[in-house]
């Protein structure tokens, strides 16, 4: 089985964009946003990996670098051991076909003057993988109904504006599925539509990665709704990753700062609970001449004496749990000891 | 006593020979110093009720039938330039979109000013003074009301909104979505600003949202919305923990949360109706799992099922949401 073998393997994946502007740059001396600044994770084939930051912290940067939307500024990425950023343009293709994206907006997305038929079935003749009408219908109708779009028929002949939210969003679900993909990459694809909604489609993504044998890429801000969609989890923060681990376990017990934080500000759909919240002082900076040390010391409460000296790695700190901050195994032992002293 | 009452609401938008029933015989109240939270999904008609108590409907837009009370003046009944005397001064509004609310080319500071000057007797030296304050009460640096819009992030102009909200001195405050656009510390940070302010003037807030997590955590009561009807409206905790119809039930149960074990989440089949045509009887009822024959012939009514819990359903009180048929 290939379950264990990583499918993605993204390595200090960097990109910098120039700022073009200002007297500086006109001597000479170049600066930088640096939306994606040294990220390494690997995705196993079956996995379902929630990628999780404010906006600006470079979530969507990085996954469009990963596919080479845009050019990288430095690393590299390999999908199914071969590295994507030396594909020449046929590999490119292909790789293109087996990975596949489903964006917020379906609205945007979907030609409003094109039929569900045609919009499902572009990638097919795009990619010339049909040779007559009749077996792009097939494909068309049989896409239609893995996404529960039934009478798959009489949706085929509906335009965009005939739908519903829902609707739309399982017609872009069609249109990546029916290229019989690996991994597909979602950007935040339940946000837009209601809640009473928005479960049916999670609910759908789901089972459909069972019966396709799909991996998952999911991008969001909304940690609530991640639970239910992923089952490994990247904190980001300002290019970097803050916190890396399984879905739960990072939930139930952050253990960098930041992460601690977002988690004690999600609003919860009870009124009843008691909530903690860890205060974060400012907001969110631009990431241009970031700070020496750890870029999230500005706004951090627990930091300590080394947070100044130099940026953390991203270290492993347990079977399955990463994390990048000077702090945690002081604060590890600090627990350990005001539990040792309550307990007695 | 209310500051804000509304009686039986019916607002409508003409198109053609169609009306869209948006706001169908909705009917609360809000009190001195209470944070009401209206909550629904779009369409709903929850911005549609904040736009008729402003009186700022689009032109197809008409109030058709009810009674809009701030401090006991019917609003409805009020020409153009008698509601220009109440806008800002009685009620003023905080829209989703921060960035569009201001006028980019003119400073943020001249903006809160204009309204200042234009309702109250003072004059603009005072009234900069008196910006200035508002700017430091509401966390932003008073120095900086001589700065642009683009040059505030999505919180700082969301704050500034709420200074610019309160310049006239209001007793009722509508946020319409204040934090949507907003990622959740700044949403958090925004949403304590707003409940500060409100227990320090003792203003009442009507806080509009599809997001009933921000309505758990924020607001004294709650009233769902479905398809232009309001379904329920009690105390926050009531609405959560003890809710009566069958929606409330289902839409709470489809937001997820960070906090306890992972539980199922419900979700709803089918889409909201047309408005222009609504189903008969409970407008909830094609989409009710515990819909009976009743539902579909007799519109639920609006009734006080518990001491300030009201509901419009015919078997509130009656229904195991445990058990779908």
């Amino acid at each position: 089985m290939t379950v264990s073998t990583p499918i993605i393997e993204v390595q200090n994946l960097k990109k910098w964009f120039p700022i073009r502007t200002g007297i500086r740059s006109f001597f000479g001396e170049q600066r930088w946003v640096k939306a994606v600044d040294g990220i390494d994770f690997d995705v196993k084939s079956g996995d379902s990996l929630v990628i999780a930051g404010e906006s600006g912290s470079g979530k969507t940067t990085l996954v469009r670098t990963m596919l080479r939307l845009i050019e990288p500024t430095a690393g590299s990425v390999n999908f199914e051991g071969e590295p994507v950023f030396t594909m020449l343009p046929d590999d490119l293709r292909l790789f293109r076909r087996r990975v596949q994206l489903i964006f917020q907006n379906p609205f945007e997305v979907l030609d409003p003057r094109h039929t569900v038929k045609d919009l499902v079935g572009e990638g097919l003749v795009v990619h010339e993988l049909v040779s007559d009408e009749e077996e792009l219908m097939k494909r068309v109708l049989n896409a239609l109904e893995d996404v529960r779009l039934i009478p798959a028929e009489d949706f085929s002949r509906r335009f965009p504006h005939e739908l519903s939210g829902g609707q739309l969003q399982r017609v872009a679900i069609a249109r990546s599925l029916i290229l019989d993909p690996k991994l597909v990459i979602a950007d935040e694809p339940v946000s837009m539509l209601d809640a009473s909604i928005r479960t049916e489609i999670m609910n759908l993504m789901t089972d459909l990665q069972k019966e396709h044998n799909l991996t998952y890429i999911f991008i969001t801000h909304d940690l609530a709704q991640a639970r239910y969609i992923g089952n490994w989890l990247i904190i980001m923060y300002l290019g970097k990753v803050m916190e890396m681990g399984p879905m739960e376990d990072i939930l139930q017990d952050p253990i960098h700062p930041y992460t601690q934080a977002l988690i004690s500000h999600i609003p919860i759909p009870d009124p009843t609970e008691e909530r903690h919240r860890i205060d974060i002082p400012g907001e969110t900076p631009t990431p241009i001449d970031l700070p020496p040390g750890c870029r999230f010391r500005p706004r951090c409460q627990a930091i300590d004496e080394y947070c100044t000296d130099d940026e953390p790695e991203l270290q492993q700190i347990g079977p399955n749990r990463w994390v990048a901050c000077h702090g945690w195994e002081a604060r590890k032992k600090k627990k350990q000891k005001l539990r040792h002293s309550s307990e007695r | 006593m209310s500051v804000l009452r509304i009686e039986d609401l019916c607002t409508h938008y003409f198109l053609g020979e169609d009306q869209v029933q948006a706001v169908d015989n909705v009917t609360f109240d809000i009190a001195e110093s209470e944070i009401f939270g209206l909550a629904g999904e779009s369409g709903c008609g929850k911005t549609t009720a904040a736009y008729s108590i402003m009186r700022i409907l689009p032109e197809n837009g008409a109030i058709v039938n009810g009674r809009i009370f701030l401090d006991d003046e019917d609003v409805v009944v009020k020409t153009e330039e008698e509601m220009r005397q109440l806008r800002w001064r009685k009620v003023s509004i905080v829209f989703q979109y921060a960035m569009n609310a201001f006028n980019p080319v003119l400073r943020i500071g001249n903006q809160i000013v204009e309204v200042m000057l234009e309702k109250q007797s003072i004059d603009k030296e005072e009234a900069t003074k008196k910006a200035k304050e508002l700017f430091d009460e509401v966390g932003l640096e008073p120095e900086r009301i001589r700065d642009y819009p683009h040059e505030f992030s999505g919180g700082m102009r969301q704050r500034a909104i709420i200074a610019q909200a309160l310049a006239a001195e209001p007793r009722l405050i509508i946020a319409d979505e204040p934090v949507t656009a907003l990622d959740v510390i700044v949403q958090n940070k925004i949403l304590g600003l707003l409940k500060s302010l409100q227990k320090k003037y003792q203003l009442a807030v009507l806080l509009i949202t599809h997001d009933l997590s921000v309505v758990a955590e924020n607001s004294d009561r709650v009233g769902i919305m479905y398809a232009g009807n309001l379904v329920e409206v009690g105390t926050t905790v009531n609405v959560f923990k003890e809710s009566l119809h069958p929606y409330t039930y289902k839409l709470i149960g489809a937001f997820p949360s960070v906090k306890g074990p992972k539980r199922r989440l419900e979700f709803i089949p089918g889409t909201p109706p047309d408005l222009i045509r609504p189903p008969s009887g409970c407008r909830f009822h094609p989409r009710c799992p515990w819909a009976q024959d009743i539902c579909n012939l007799e519109v639920p009514e609006y009734r006080e099922y518990e001491k300030n819990h009201w509901v419009a359903c015919h078997f509130a009180g009656e229904i195991n949401f445990e058990v779908e048929p």
